[in-house]
């Protein structure tokens, strides 16, 4: 589970496009399985969810699978067997024979996914699968993301919501005006960045030098100090220190950073 | 095979959106109207060959009804030809449907190739089925018997099948409407080419035969249909016509020139590689 996450314009649709050949790299080298992505061969075990995607109207969501099947080079049996398994786990059993152009915004997402999974890929790249659906939609997807964790699929997610990535991911590559500003394990990027929230009777020069000991200190505002703890560095600690230098503490709040906290501070941190 | 997988595809979608209906049901149409007409406009000109100053009057009258029908299934074609192929990549694109299909083990050749098998079939099928309709009302009605309808056929295959190629070769570079928009201008400029070769032959003005070549050796549509009506002509009536043998603007007198058609099927196929390089870089 790969999440790729950046702000709207970042590059995280047009890495994905240049990784199935569809747009050409201006620089560099791109390969899937060690396959170079300008042969047709490299995207042969790779499914593929396009962002805001449309499908032939006219076909039914069957007719679509099959020519999907048949595209990714799977047998006539094979297909057979495989697509009423995939309609089911979208959930579309019972409206394989419905034409696509009738198909709700939600039950489109769902074929794209069908069609995504059908050849049994060994990883799935995803554009934003969500970006178009309801709350209760956009968990049907992530319940499906998992389920390909199950299988041992690895999926690519592309997303620019962090609550996404969050709940999904277990490695995640920040991304901003086409540059990877961050990347590792959800928990590395995540973790390791506990933040304190103090309130104290004063806070001058001896107090934030005291502060800077156990970590970074920002956000001082009237007797309010922010301090992001760090690697180790534990709150009780840092309140001990205080009370022992004699400065009154009246709030102490440790705050777990999320990965929006990383995200902004990262892609604002690069401004300017 | 995946090219033919595409073929299939692009069949189905033609079927399937109604597109053949549509075309079936016009060109019968267009049949029964011919056939009427010709009914009643040889029925007129047979009864004058009663006057013994009239007596070519039958087979001038067959002719020109029959190379008119021809030349209207001839433009049909054409239009059908420019029509299919037309939003062949650029429409895909526009709408969004192509990232799916691309992001398949399918190469872009693979894609375009098979697009362009389809289109040659329905045109090859539609100038076989209108052409050979037309002949044999012809045929039925007037003992109409052409030169070389097999030989003219071909030609008109050709000039169908060159236009859907280089419609093909604009989906690829430009939108659908400016693609449109070229495509048509294009035949009509072969078009009015053609009728100003056939004047400046005519008056004997070089100048004006020249340029009728130049432009349609840039698009050898109505070349190719013009050569086809050579041999859609009787051997008859090319003997009641005087040196020269211009009958009408719209038809020929000389067979084509074998280079001529060289350069044409030439023309297809660099129109057809073009598309598959053009597609090649294309970011989708």
């Amino acid at each position: 589970m790969f999440g790729f996450l950046g702000p709207n314009g970042a590059g995280k649709t047009t890495t994905v496009k240049i990784l199935l050949g569809l747009v050409h790299a201006t620089s560099g080298r791109a390969a899937i399985f060690g396959q170079p992505v300008d042969r047709a061969e490299s995207r042969r075990a790779v499914g593929y969810l396009p962002e805001n995607f449309r499908f032939h109207e006219w076909l039914t969501g069957r007719e679509l699978l099959d020519f999907h099947g048949r595209l990714a080079g799977m047998g006539a049996e094979e297909r057979g067997k495989r697509i009423p398994e995939v309609l089911a786990r979208v959930g579309l059993a019972g409206r394989g024979d419905d034409r696509v152009g009738g198909y709700s915004k939600g039950m489109t997402q769902r074929i794209g996914l069908a069609q995504a999974i059908l050849h049994r890929p060994r990883l799935v790249l995803l554009d934003e699968p969500t970006s178009a659906l309801d709350p209760i939609g956009r968990r049907e997807v992530r319940d499906f993301i998992r389920g390909l964790r199950a299988e041992g699929v690895a999926v690519f997610l592309n997303s620019h919501l962090l609550s996404e990535v969050e709940m999904v991911c277990d490695r995640v590559a920040i991304v901003d005006r086409g540059q990877v500003v961050a990347a590792g394990p959800l928990a590395e990027l995540v973790g390791g960045t506990a933040e304190l929230r103090l309130e104290l009777d004063r806070v001058d020069d001896a107090v934030r030098a005291l502060l800077g000991r156990f970590g970074r200190v920002f956000g001082v505002d009237g007797r309010q100090v922010r301090v992001v703890l760090a690697d180790g560095r534990r709150p009780a600690e840092v309140v001990a220190a205080l009370v022992a230098a004699g400065v009154g503490v009246d709030a102490a709040v440790p705050v777990q950073r999320t990965l929006e906290d990383v995200f902004v501070g990262l892609v604002e941190g690069r401004d300017g | 095979m995946n090219a033919l997988l595409i073929a299939r595809f692009t069949l189905k979608e033609a079927v399937s959106r109604r597109l053949v209906l549509a075309a079936v049901g016009l060109s019968l149409a267009f049949l029964v109207l011919y056939g009427l007409g010709f009914w009643f406009a040889y029925g007129s000109a047979a009864n004058q060959a009663a006057n013994p100053t009239n007596r070519s009057a039958p087979i001038f009258a067959s002719t020109l009804l029959t190379i008119l029908g021809l030349y209207a299934v001839n433009f049909l074609a054409s239009l059908l030809a420019l029509f299919l192929s037309v939003g062949a990549i650029s429409a895909e694109l526009d709408t969004g449907t192509l990232l799916a299909v691309m992001a398949r083990p399918l190469g872009r050749a693979e894609f375009v190739l098979g697009r362009w098998l389809a289109y040659v079939l329905m045109v090859a099928i539609y100038v076989t089925a209108m052409v050979g309709a037309v002949l044999l009302m012809a045929r039925v009605m007037a003992d109409y018997t052409p030169g070389d309808p097999v030989l003219a056929i071909g030609l008109m295959v050709l000039g169908a099948v060159l236009l859907t190629t280089l419609a093909l070769l604009g989906s690829a570079a430009l939108p659908t409407i400016a693609n449109g928009v070229v495509g048509f201008s294009l035949f009509g400029l072969a078009w009015l080419a053609g009728i100003i070769e056939w004047i400046g032959g005519a008056a004997g003005i070089p100048t004006m035969v020249n340029l009728g070549i130049a432009v349609s050796l840039l698009v050898p549509s109505d070349g190719l249909w013009r050569g086809a009506s050579y041999y859609l002509m009787t051997p008859i009536m090319f003997a009641l016509l005087p040196a020269g043998r211009q009958f009408v603007p719209f038809a020929s007198g000389d067979p084509p020139a074998a280079s001529f058609v060289v350069w044409a099927a030439g023309y297809v196929v660099v129109c057809l590689v073009g598309a598959v390089m053009v597609f090649r870089r294309r970011d989708l």
